[in-house]
């Protein structure tokens, strides 16, 4: 814009005069005429580039590992944290209902299994609550925590009271196992659901394609450059071969094959993990939920012979939906858990469930032609077709499927986050090393020209 | 009130002369649309007394309790044992006894009265625990033989259900705790009253001038419950049964004279007056033979006033 012929001039007049003074020498630069040039643009490109793929792999890596390490160390135990507060709930209830049928003194092992599952939950209330931080389980746990003791001091109430011999003991378990079903049971479901959702999310996040194939992109792009730089090196300077890129491409290959190896086997793991451990594992801790229930529901019947059939109902309602059948929880955790070690415990369970629902309709038909006594029985002792027997054999069954899977689950899951050990770190100095190579590679070359 | 009354008046005289040209062996069933006629009235809201019928009176005996041959009583006793739908959580009248798992009270003896009456063994009975508001609707559809769950005779369940001679009087107070100031409803005013679903208790809650908010619950311990935990100030039904509850806890104290009058019956199906005769007997003899002196020495305490007496339809 200023004229070519014009007098230098003062102060006003410099900055263009300078910019005059550059353009031509970063026009040359980019333009790369000369070997010189275009030896300076490769190695900024190189260098660049190098450490751009670094910071991408590094980032991938670290989505990766922290998925696996959430799966691993956060959401995983969370959901088992849930379940077993929810089991230990509804057996607390169910023990403390079935401890009142029993009639005057209540047995002192149905006592002991009380205190041992309220103890239980509040240590898994505890774990969770460390385990949860601020996600979204922090509410329902929240809720369990200032719950619980409301349950048990009821649950005391009711224990003096009908020591006492006073009726008013039945009203404060049936106010007690009110709050238990309509607000604790219900806040441990939650967290379990929560934490399996975020176990999808983070187990998603540690297998997940779409990054890996940024990052396959990325590493294409720089192994094309660098056979390119290569190749065009050779043929300008007739040497075999660069030290600095060779190093380089050595660096290069053995990050893509350290994290290509890395990759497969925690996605092979994770997968493993998911499916034949979490998944089954989720599944089958919805029927052993379900069963709890409807154990529970057998146990207030018979205590809350006031006629209303509440508890029946939904009796009904969670045998329907239990299952086994086409669509229940029990024939989708058979299928979920096929192919894994608790394949057998899930279909002994199914079989269970049947033998249960058989006895409880002898206990019902008993019930409802006054024989209470004998119905009592056959859900409070033991013997081969009572409901009590049977209710535990599918309970047991659940249990085992549950633990065999989830020892698939933990083992497949360490390995799999595992493979991630050390890999960003490494993916990072690898990175440096490719950029120093191809930056001492290139300026030894430039070197030769001045 | 008063045009359903008019209406009411020759309703309920087609509704007595069917009862009693039924209670004639060998007379036609009668039929369906007769005793629709009784039924069919305003559902109108329970709480002001309905003068309409003499709710007392009841169908006067044959003599002394017999099981005849065709009677109600008969297939009681080749069926082997008595069906009672009884409360189990009313202390003192019919409760499950947590120390022993058996359901006593003084409704149950009038229950183990009429199966000793039927069998020559009082315990041939079974009782099936039921809420205040499936009484009318068991004895109905025939799912018990009868209802001994202090149960207050009036004209509206007459409708539906017949009664025994009146074998218990009582009347609605109120239960508050022992430092309450309240009185009786009247100081109640705006505060939460407990009373079971179904009972005519918790209707005269709901119809007091002063407008305490009625709170229903199943059964009458779990207004204890809640009159413990503070969620209600008191708890207002028969004297009879909040005596039941004040024993179960010593912080709470009876207030206020009695505002109604529940005359208890037991109820049996308007389809057996036979054994409504049969029950009545045995009821006149559990006055006359000191047993109902007994019974209510033991459940409600002493003195013992003299029994209801047994009134009968002309």
């Amino acid at each position: 814009m200023t004229a070519v012929g014009d007098p230098p001039r003062p102060s006003p007049e410099a900055p263009p005069a300078l910019a005059r003074a550059e353009r031509p020498a970063l026009r040359q630069f980019v333009r790369a005429t000369t070997t010189p040039a275009k030896l300076r643009l490769l190695l900024v490109g190189l260098v660049v580039l190098c450490l751009a793929w670094g910071a991408v792999a590094a980032w991938v890596v670290s989505q990766r590992s922290s998925g696996a390490s959430d799966v691993v160390g956060t959401s995983e135990p969370l959901s088992l944290d849930g379940q077993r507060i929810y089991r230990a709930l509804s057996d607390a209830d169910a023990t403390a209902a079935s401890a009142f049928l029993s009639g005057g003194l209540e047995p002192i092992a149905a006592r002991k299994r009380y205190q041992a599952d309220i103890a239980q939950a509040a240590s898994h209330l505890e774990s969770a609550t460390a385990a949860a931080g601020h996600s979204a389980a922090a509410r329902e746990l929240a809720t369990l925590s200032a719950g619980l003791p409301v349950y048990t001091g009821e649950v005391e109430t009711a224990r003096a009271d009908n020591r006492l011999g006073l009726p008013l003991g039945a009203a404060y378990l049936r106010e007690a196992s009110s709050l238990m079903r309509g607000t604790l049971l219900p806040a441990a479901r939650d967290v379990s659901a929560q934490a399996n959702a975020r176990l999808t999310e983070a187990s998603g996040q540690a297998t997940g394609l779409p990054l890996a194939l940024v990052l396959l992109v990325v590493t294409a792009i720089l192994g094309y450059v660098l056979y390119r730089a290569q190749r065009w090196l050779m043929r300008r300077t007739n040497r075999r071969l660069n030290p600095g890129l060779v190093v380089a491409t050595v660096a290069g290959v053995v990050a893509l094959l350290w994290l290509a190896i890395a990759f497969a086997v925690a996605r092979a793991d994770l997968l493993e993990a998911r499916d034949h451990g979490s998944d089954p594992v989720a599944t089958l801790a919805q029927a052993d939920i379900a069963a709890l229930q409807a154990r529970a529901d057998e146990s207030l019947t018979l205590i809350d012979a006031g006629g209303d059939d509440t508890f029946e109902a939904d009796f009904k309602a969670v045998e329907r939906r239990l299952g086994p059948g086409p669509g229940t929880l029990l024939t989708a955790a058979v299928a979920a858990a096929r192919g894994s070690p608790g394949a057998d415990s899930a279909a002994a369970a199914a079989r269970a469930a049947t033998a249960w629902y058989a006895a409880h309709r002898t206990v019902r038909s008993l019930d409802d032609n006054g024989k209470h006594t004998q119905a009592v029985k056959l859900v409070t002792t033991p013997g081969p077709d009572h409901s009590g027997t049977l209710f535990t054999r599918l309970d047991g069954a659940l249990t085992a499927a549950i633990a065999a899977d989830q020892v698939v689950f933990r083992t497949n899951a360490v390995t799999g986050r595992d493979a991630f050990t050390g890999l960003e770190i490494g993916v990072i100095v690898l990175s440096l090393v490719m950029a120093a190579g191809c930056a001492r590679g290139l300026s030894t070359r430039l070197a030769e020209y001045r | 009130m008063r045009p359903p009354g008019w209406l009411r008046v020759p309703a309920l005289l087609i509704a007595a002369a069917a009862v009693t040209v039924w209670a004639v062996p060998g007379s036609a069933a009668v039929s369906p649309a007769q005793r629709e006629t009784a039924t069919q009235r305003p559902a109108a809201p329970a709480a002001p007394a309905d003068t309409s019928c003499d709710p007392t009176a009841s169908l006067r005996p044959a003599g002394p309790p017999r099981v005849t041959r065709g009677s109600f009583m008969a297939k009681i006793r080749a069926r082997g044992y008595l069906i009672a739908g009884v409360d189990q959580s009313t202390f003192h009248f019919g409760y499950l006894n947590p120390l022993d798992g058996n359901i006593e009270g003084f409704d149950i003896d009038m229950v183990h009265a009429v199966a000793a009456a039927i069998f020559g063994n009082p315990n041939k009975v079974q009782f099936k625990a039921i809420s205040d508001l499936q009484r009318i609707p068991e004895v109905r559809s025939g799912a018990v033989d009868i209802v001994a769950h202090t149960m207050t005779i009036n004209c509206e369940r007459l409708q539906q259900v017949d009664f025994s001679t009146v074998y218990f009087d009582a009347g609605q107070r109120v239960l508050v705790e022992t430092n309450s100031p309240a009185r009786g409803l009247s100081d109640l005013g705006g505060k939460r009253v407990c009373a079971t679903k179904g009972s005519t208790s918790i209707a005269n809650i709901g119809a007091a001038p002063s407008h305490p908010i009625p709170v229903a619950v199943p059964f009458w311990t779990d207004c204890l419950v809640k009159l413990q935990q503070g969620d209600v100030a008191a708890i207002s039904t028969d004297d009879s049964i909040l005596s039941g509850l004040a024993a179960q806890d010593p912080w709470t104290k009876i207030v206020g004279p009695r505002f109604t009058s529940e005359p208890y019956g037991l109820a049996i199906s308007q389809q057996h007056p036979d054994f409504v005769r049969f029950v009545n007997a045995v009821l006149q003899r559990l006055r006359t033979g000191g047993q109902w002196a007994a019974s209510y020495a033991r459940w409600v305490g002493t003195p013992v006033p003299a029994p209801p007496p047994a009134r009968y339809k002309a």
